[in-house]
């Protein structure tokens, strides 16, 4: 008894105010919650209505059937999971350069991140070109330099695709995590070096497991982010990479094939809550403490 | 502003106009709806736009005062849309002629008015349109960087095309079974005549070849032609226009006219558009002679409208696809068929872009 | 930790950590202005100072979270002015504690042994008698969040002496509790420490704390040392102006010296207040002098009764602390007095506006320099 009444006592108090009755949060939370739910919630159920039009599972069926259909929910991931890695890959590093900056850096370096947000993406595909195209900067300079014979294929294929993702999603990965980063108490790092700890196992032992949170929320945003990517893998790929927006984006606005498309919107949508609540769950595991 | 000036002229001009156009003018003009400030005209933007604006919206404004505010891109789910919610907001759109096919069976457009808009000059299979108004034609032709070949010795076939130990070097084809199927079937000795209906397997078979020299399926009409400029590649298909702006930058490209596949631009009023009897009025000017000639001098788009190539400038009769010495060369490509397979093409193509 | 039964030390063993020369500049600032400092084996030295006076950046060169720009650091026969924080092996327990959120208590006290690779069964050993000694044996699972502000304190100090280092660092350890438990955690560590004979350096701001758990105290202003001494040396015997001003509640008046002879000197206050003072070191007539009244000295003078010093004057002020009632004296010349008795119930509190005459002997006066 005593356990399961000290969870309960718990959970108690770490409802929100609106559930434990006062009436001033009730009244900062309804608006918020009637926007999502006449904005998000009104529109995802339409869409699941039409995705069983006819009272018929058809769509799913063909959706989940086809391989065509699954071998393109299967390269979605893949690609959504290699631009995840990289993007954590290079938002960590970055994330603690600005963490540590002065504030005049950590403006500039916000800037320069924030840079791909305010250009259109077939301005950054050119710059693309220009850079990684078989003419383009670096292929000439390799030929220049006699490293390679021919020129490397650095774009329009998956490679490509996952250069313009991460310039885009980086941002998403870098906050969540820069933010981890400064609730850090830096007086932990001082004391554990103080306790006898090497610089890596200050970073393994305490700083990585306090910015864990960070990590996984930016983790669940990239991913979850790049499932719904449609411009730039279009544009990147050189047409040899699908993902499965592409495909959706086809049903609804050339076939007009509506009831398919919201199925497997569905499927999206569905798959990308899982992921959500698995990583949440694993948060939650990490920031126990 | 300067239309704020113009009614009153506009309109005496208005009156003498319809009395030339249109044979009925007095009982049109009686029971005239009332003038709104402005329609809503959706088409492709871009070069298109720009195109649109100096020769078919702003004759529209000179003539009813009417504004002509744009939209793009072209959408045909949005068309889907907007029928179904009832809430239209364009009163004229571009569409693709399959799609515009796939509209008409679902009824999402308005019937076009034969009373007002006048299609005598167009070829005679035309004339009796019920939905779709046709626009001008466009051809998606083969081009080459003569760079890469010197004019004379570039390829003049998709067998040639197809043919990487002639012509070597990576190309560019558009990202969509449309037009490369009947590549194929043409790069593989069928002949124009019997492109269709589709040989579908031979075509992919076909297409299995090619596949690995493609260094980019084009999703986007910009980006066709500059892949040639940016020698990505060496030689690819794009829409004629295209080509035309990009030669016309200074580009070293040079257009095949040989076995392009040549298609109808299509204009359409939604069903239940809010001032569809103006939509009317403004695909009437879409088909005036001298309007679409003008047109075709910015982008090399000509009308249907036969008289309108009397506009057409000399030194750009020869980008014209309906040019004598282009037209024969050409394909007609078959909207019905696809309207009729077009999905099950696309996710075959898909697949055959996936499979390694 | 010792398993041989706790040895108590009072007497000083040696010097176990000395700073020679100290230096410390951030950009043009000096923070650190020249020290020399000797903590001796098993003592408690406290560095005392108010915000500002280098003290804890003092304490971080000694952890090795800072580097001196000049002079030089020995623990024991070692120099270790550029050794790494961790190869210091020098406890430390933070203001805020600085306990690892993501760790259990255990693991956090276990930390300091794991990184120096000692065997699990070592490390658990080790851990329970740590927990054990601060008293939350039975606290091994819980998060530091699930602790009070006492425990978590101990838990801080479990860690910092879970692995016996020589010294150990205390910066502003009981600041965030309150008063109560503030009392109670100094007690606990001064018994600690020695219980452990643990030599320990200790930075407050806190005078209080100073005087309760210091066996020296190191008054720090300005990047400087103005006095090294034991509590009693401290308050009784301030150096200079600085350090009377500080420590403990003064009246310090700036006065002339008027007259000095046999040991005894006398200063006139301005306002014509004449105060003789007996003490040690005598400054030459018409040098200008601080007096130093502790608030405790004065006693009040019954009819026809004298003391070395008198002055007259009224209460202006009434302030009851509990065990004691402070009373603000205007004097007739001009300067206030604060004055502080024990409170009985059966003395009569004086009320504001009473007249009374105020004696103290002239063994209770200090002078320090005033420059």
């Amino acid at each position: 008894m005593p356990a399961s009444a000290q969870i309960a006592e718990r959970r108690q108090s770490r409802m929100i105010p609106v559930l434990r009755g006062e009436q001033g949060p009730v009244m900062v939370g309804l608006l918020p919650v009637a926007f999502l739910g006449l904005l998000f919630l009104l529109p995802v159920l339409r869409l699941f209505l039409l995705s069983v039009e006819g009272g018929t599972l058809a769509h799913f069926d063909k959706a989940i059937t086809s391989d065509l259909y699954l071998t393109v929910f299967i390269e979605t991931f893949r690609i959504a999971a290699i631009v995840t890695c990289c993007s954590l890959l290079m938002a960590y590093p970055v994330a603690y350069v600005l963490s540590t900056a002065s504030p005049r850096w950590v403006l500039i370096g916000l800037v320069f991140l924030m840079l791909p947000f305010w250009t259109s993406i077939l301005v950054r595909t050119y710059a693309w070109m220009i850079l990684l195209g078989r003419n383009g900067v670096l292929n000439q300079a390799l030929l220049g330099a006699g490293v390679i014979k021919q020129p490397v294929a650095l774009i329009f294929n998956t490679t490509g695709v996952v250069i313009g993702m991460v310039h885009v999603l980086l941002p998403y990965m870098v906050f969540p995590i820069y933010s981890a980063m400064l609730r850090v108490n830096r007086d932990l790092l001082l004391a554990a070096e103080g306790l006898g700890a090497s610089g890596w196992s200050v970073f393994r032992r305490i700083f990585l497991p306090l910015t864990m949170p960070g990590v996984i929320a930016g983790t669940a945003l990239v991913f979850i982010l790049s499932l719904g990517f449609y411009i730039t893998p279009a544009l990147l790929g050189g047409g040899k990479v699908i993902m499965i927006a592409v495909l959706i984006e086809q049903q609804v606005r050339q076939f007009l094939e509506w009831g398919f498309a919201a199925a497997l919107s569905c499927l999206l949508l569905v798959i990308a809550v899982l992921f959500y609540v698995l990583l949440n769950r694993l948060g939650r595991r990490e920031t126990i403490a | 502003m300067v239309l704020l000036r113009v009614p009153s002229r506009v309109k005496a001009g208005l009156f003498f106009l319809g009395n030339a156009m249109l044979g009925t003018a007095a009982a049109a003009q009686a029971q005239e709806p009332p003038k709104p400030p402005q329609i809503v005209f959706n088409d492709s933007g871009g070069d298109m736009q720009k195109a649109m604006r100096d020769s078919f919206y702003n004759e529209f404004e000179k003539r009813f005062g009417i504004r002509v505010v744009t939209t793009s891109p072209v959408d045909a789910g949005k068309l889907k849309a907007m029928v179904e919610s009832g809430n239209i907001e364009w009163t004229v759109t571009e569409i693709g002629p399959e799609e515009a096919m796939l509209a008409e069976k679902e009824g999402l457009l308005e019937p076009l008015d034969h009373k007002i808009i006048d299609l005598s000059d167009y070829p005679k299979h035309l004339q009796d349109r019920k939905y779709i108004m046709p626009k001008g034609v466009y051809t998606t032709v083969m081009g080459y960087s003569t760079d890469a070949f010197p004019a004379g010795k570039g390829p003049t076939s998709w067998a040639d095309f197809w043919d990487v130990k002639k012509f070597p070097g990576p190309r560019t084809l558009r990202d969509s079974p449309i037009d490369n199927l009947e590549f194929a079937l043409l790069a593989d000795g069928v002949a124009p005549d019997k492109v269709y209906p589709i040989d579908v397997a031979r075509a992919f078979k076909k297409l299995d070849e090619i596949k690995p020299h493609i260094t980019v399926w084009w999703k986007t009409g910009a980006q066709s032609a500059q892949l040639l400029v940016d020698k990505e590649a060496v030689m690819g298909s794009a829409w004629n226009g295209r080509y035309f702006v990009a030669i016309k930058n200074g580009a070293p490209l040079k257009i095949e006219w040989n076995q392009g596949m040549i298609k109808e631009s299509a204009f359409v009023i939604p069903k239940g558009a809010k001032d569809a009897y103006w939509g009317q009025k403004m695909l009437a000017v879409i088909t005036d002679a001298k309007a679409q000639g003008i047109y075709a001098n910015i982008i090399t788009y000509p009308g249907l409208n036969l008289k309108s190539m009397e506009y057409v400038k000399p030194e750009l009769q020869t980008f014209m696809p309906t040019h004598p010495d282009n037209l024969p060369k050409q394909v007609w490509t078959d909207a019905k068929w696809w309207l009729d397979n077009g999905k099950d093409m696309n996710e075959r193509w898909s697949k055959w872009i996936l499979a390694k | 930790m010792n398993d041989a039964t706790p040895h108590v030390v009072t007497a000083a063993r040696g010097p176990l950590l000395s700073l020679s020369s100290i230096v410390k500049r951030y950009d043009a600032v000096l923070a650190v202005a020249g020290i020399d400092l000797s903590v001796q084996d098993g003592e408690i030295l406290t560095i005392l100072g108010p915000s500002g006076s280098g003290k804890t950046t003092l304490l971080k060169m000694v952890a090795g979270f800072e580097q001196s720009d000049e002079g030089y650091i020995r623990l024991g026969e070692r120099d270790i002015t550029d050794a790494t924080p961790a190869s210091r092996g020098i406890g430390m327990v933070f203001q805020n504690y600085a306990l690892f959120p993501h760790m259990p208590v255990a693991e956090n006290v276990a930390f300091p042994l794991e990184m120096r690779r000692m065997g699990q069964a070592q490390i658990k050993d080790r851990v329970a008698k740590a927990l054990a000694l601060v008293g939350l044996a039975g606290y091994e699972n819980r998060y530091p969040r699930q602790l009070s502000g006492g425990q978590q304190q101990r838990v801080a100090l479990a860690r910092a002496v879970v692995f016996e280092p020589p010294l150990l660092l205390l910066d502003e350890p009981f600041g965030a509790l309150d008063r109560k438990l503030r009392e109670q955690m100094q007690l606990e560590v001064k018994r600690l420490q020695r219980q452990l004979g643990i030599t320990a350096l200790f930075v407050t701001h806190d005078q209080e704390e100073a005087l309760v758990l210091s066996d020296r105290i190191a008054v720090m202003n300005l990047g400087r040392i103005e006095q090294i001494g034991t509590p009693f040396e401290i308050y009784a015997q301030p150096v200079n102006r600085f350090v009377a001003d500080f420590i403990g509640e003064s009246n310090l008046y700036r006065g002339n010296v008027s007259a000095v002879a046999q040991g005894r000197m006398t200063a006139e206050i301005e306002g014509g207040l004449m105060v003789t003072a007996q003490t040690a070191t005598l400054y030459p007539v018409g040098s200008t002098v601080g007096i130093l009244v502790r608030p405790e000295a004065p006693r009040t003078l019954g009819d026809g009764e004298t003391a070395d010093n008198v002055a007259s004057g009224s209460v202006t002020e009434v302030v009851y602390l509990g065990d004691a009632i402070k009373y603000v004296v205007a004097l007739d010349g001009g300067h206030d007095m604060t004055v502080r008795w024990p409170y009985r119930p059966s003395t009569e509190t004086l009320q504001i506006g009473t007249r009374l005459r105020l004696g103290w002997s002239a063994d209770l006066v200090h002078v320090v320099g005033w420059d």
